[in-house]
């Protein structure tokens, strides 16, 4: 029998509902999986907590869990206290915390740090490890680009991203690999440098399976308050594209008192939606999208597109069982720590990383458009190309 | 366009007649859009008119008449039936409950009176009956009779066996189901039925339909874990069925962790109040049904299929209130009755679901003994489609 992999988990903090915890967790704990408790075939042996809160549980998960250490540094945590590299894949969370915040309102998560002392130990012990990196790879394009070149030149896997790629849809269903898609949207919610992350990679994870693959992105244009509101009443994006996604939602903030769900009209939602915000972007073969924050409209993730012929949108909704206030379990983590596994056991990343990579540029770009009065960024860096894979990836078994 | 009437208990903000009547008023998502049925609410009668009562806002904003009878609702004040469907929901308002803990809903009193109407009138329309026909058997055959009797198409039912499902399961129609397992945590009687009836949407499946349920036995307590341990279930469709739990308590909810529940003895820990209502269908096949309120949220499915290895499991999805858009998959199926003139789903589903938990609440009154159904000799096929929300 072969040896079980041993996974190290580079992290910001490990409390109740942050990514640490949902992502470590499921690696300690199992999950469910196909109608059974799985338990990844491999263990989480050692973990760097960069902030520890009141809340922290890490020191409770290492006394319940007798494989797993707590080291002081990210070097000894890779190393397990010796002097060379001694596990066979790194966990990177850099998400929650308390770290400042730029002008331009980006939380300045240590993912680039993290991941360069990493490849520290990588590079000191002449060896390398596939590492996963959560959500994107970090708030600044040259960062993200470094820390994807670095991988490519010594040669390890590197995956990130987002769990809404992966998770359950609603209905269950794919962009249809190959096919022409003319535009398409995402309508979320959430913060800037935030969800908007989650919405872009709803977006790419269905569009970059277009005829030609993924050609990379020109410019990306912010828009919020209301410029917004001109834009949506001008066309700039497709409003029956836009309605389409909303109609897949199953949180619609009702805009009248007495009722429970109900479509609202331009003006209602304009009354309900203080401060939203889009994101437009065009990729280099002419594809238009566009992904919304529609904070206090709605709490879900749905995408919808004009694919081949169809004047009809085809359409989704990407569902996260988001705890505390609907459930107690974040299970779309559970698709993304399956992914992660399937990375640690082949060596080899089932998500592509130019995804990532991409929707970094995206997200980054368009907060420097939110920063230069959304004036329209071009992004001639944006130009990465790649395939999708062909079989499908999100939660559907 | 066809003119509906309804007939409610109440209709107030996040009532059954709130949630099922506005749709055809405003429109509902569905399949991608914002789909607006094509038939207007003509007539309406509600029986209590408790505080935050909305008929008279409704009955203004969309122009239908509130009538104060039955009769002259259907009739829409004249002397013949004058509408093209009717609405019966009967449920939520004050009403007694019987010493089998389960609430009166004038569900069958509301129903005779349509019928009553139909009678008169010598012609009939199409009716859905929100939930169970009736706690009472007996009352709920007679309604399927008259149904068939004066020949229109009777809808009934819950929004659960018709919502969303993660995964997407439905099983093969006339396949051989081998174990099945229900879980959920109930409320005897109006949360129990949400639960059984999702079951049985499954159960009907099988090979040869619906025969009919011979006897039925209702557990709690330790005796639940005491018919685990004699194998009155199949443990793996157990950890299946809580495998599709987005909401476990106890120490998820303590502190977010996943958990093997039923592998750690967690389940019988948090878990003081089981129930088990255990089905003995005529052709052999046994179904149930496992209540376990404090460990869990969520409503799950999981069987066996003869000769497949494979556990088919999901989680019954019920969306986040207020939306509660799983009745918007109700409600496309009363449209499609009220257009097509037959009802998708058979309301012999709803007719044994009805003796099923009435039995069961008997069983559990009469010291938990097995009891013996002949009456339950209800037989039927399933529609072959899937009636669940899937597009």
């Amino acid at each position: 029998m072969a040896r079980r992999p041993k996974i190290a988990a580079i992290t910001t903090e490990y409390r109740k509902f942050s990514h640490t915890q949902h992502i470590v967790d499921r690696f300690l704990e199992g999950y469910g999986w196909n109608g059974r408790h799985h338990r990844p075939p491999m263990d989480l042996v050692s973990i760097y907590v960069d902030q520890t809160p009141e809340s922290d549980l890490s020191a409770e998960r290492v006394s319940r869990f007798p494989h797993l250490t707590k080291y002081e540094t990210i070097a000894e945590a890779l190393t397990l206290g010796g002097d060379k590299l001694a596990v066979d894949g790194v966990v990177l969370v850099g998400e929650h915390g308390s770290y400042k915040r730029n002008e331009k309102g980006q939380t300045l998560y240590p993912r680039y740090e993290f991941f360069k002392e990493i490849v520290k130990v990588f590079r000191d012990s002449d060896q390398s490890v596939p590492i996963w990196n959560d959500k994107h790879l970090s708030w600044d394009w040259e960062q993200a680009k470094e820390m994807a070149d670095t991988a490519r030149r010594l040669g390890f896997s590197l995956m990130a991203g987002s769990s809404l790629p992966v998770t359950w849809r609603i209905p269950s269903l794919d962009f249809p690999y190959g096919a022409e898609v003319s535009e398409a949207v995402c309508v979320a919610y959430g913060g800037v440098d935030s969800y908007d992350f989650h919405a872009l990679e709803t977006l790419q994870c269905m569009v970059e399976r277009r005829k030609g693959g993924e050609s990379g992105v020109k410019w990306v244009k912010a828009y919020r308050g209301d410029d917004f509101w001109e834009a949506y009443m001008d066309g700039v994006w497709s409003r029956e594209l836009f309605e389409s996604a909303l109609c897949r939602s199953h949180t619609m903030e009702t805009s009248r008192a007495g009722f429970n769900n109900i479509f609202p009209t331009v003006d209602e939602m304009k009354q309900m939606v203080s401060a939203p915000v889009a994101f437009q972007y065009e990729h280099a073969d002419g594809l238009k999208c566009t992904m919304f924050l529609m904070r206090d409209l709605l709490q879900d993730f749905n995408f919808a597109a004009y694919v081949g012929d169809s004047r009809v949108p085809l359409s989704t909704q990407m569902y996260l069982p988001m705890p505390p206030v609907r459930t107690t379990l974040a299970s779309f983590f559970s698709p993304l720590v399956n992914h992660i596994e399937t990375l640690f056991l082949t060596g080899k990343a089932p998500i592509p990383l130019e995804r990532t990579l991409l929707t970094t540029g995206i997200l980054a770009a368009g907060v420097e458009s939110l920063f230069q009065d959304h004036r329209r960024q071009d992004t001639p860096h944006l130009n990465v190309t790649y395939t999708a894979p062909e079989e499908s990836q999100y939660w559907r078994t | 366009m066809k003119r509906i009437a309804v007939v409610a208990t109440i209709y107030r903000h996040l009532s059954h007649a709130q949630h099922i009547i506005d749709r055809f008023l405003l429109g509902y998502p569905w399949e991608g859009r914002w789909h607006r049925p094509d038939m207007k609410v003509v007539s309406l009668y509600v029986d209590q008119r408790p505080v935050g009562d909305q008929i008279q806002e409704r009955a203004r904003e969309f122009g239908f008449t509130v009538y104060p009878t039955i009769t002259e609702a259907l009739c829409c004040g004249g002397s013949e039936l004058d509408v093209d469907a009717v609405l019966i929901i009967g449920e939520h308002g004050e009403y007694p409950k019987n010493d089998l803990d389960q609430k009166l809903y004038p569900r069958y009193e509301f129903f005779k009176e349509c019928i009553s109407v139909f009678e008169k009138s010598g012609s009939s329309v199409p009716i859905y009956n929100d939930k169970h026909l009736s706690y009472s058997f007996e009352k709920a055959k007679e309604m399927v009779d008259d149904a068939h009797r004066l020949e229109f198409p009777l809808l009934s039912g819950s929004s659960l066996p018709v919502t969303w499902r993660l995964p997407d399961l439905e099983l093969p129609i006339d396949c051989s189901i081998d174990a099945a397992l229900t879980i959920g945590i109930g409320g005897s009687d109006i949360m129990d039925y949400h639960v059984m009836e999702t079951m049985q949407a499954f159960s009907e499946r099988r090979m040869g339909g619906e025969t009919g349920v011979r006897s039925v036995q209702l557990l709690d307590g330790d005796a639940v874990w005491k018919a685990e341990e004699e194998g009155r279930w199949d443990n793996e469709l157990l950890e299946a069925a809580l495998s599709r739990c987005d909401r476990l308590l106890g120490l998820t909810d303590e502190d977010g962790r996943t958990q093997d529940m039923l592998g750690s003895g967690e389940l019988k820990r948090i878990v003081e109040k089981p129930s088990l209502y255990s089905i003995e269908h005529s052709d052999g096949f046994e179904s149930n049904m496992l209540l376990l309120p404090n460990g869990l949220k969520d409503t799950c499915f999981a069987a066996r299929l003869k000769g497949d290895d494979a556990i088919h499991s999901c989680q019954i999805f019920t969306t986040p209130i207020p939306n509660v858009t799983y009745s918007a998959s109700l409600v496309s199926r009363i449209e499609e009755m009220i257009v097509t003139g037959v009802s998708p789903i058979p309301a012999e589903r709803t007719l044994i679901v009805c003796g099923m938990l009435e039995s069961c609440l008997k069983s559990r009154h009469q010291d938990h003994v097995r009891l013996e159904t002949p009456h339950l000799d209800v037989t039927y096929r399933s529609p072959e489609t899937p009636q669940h929300a899937h597009t």
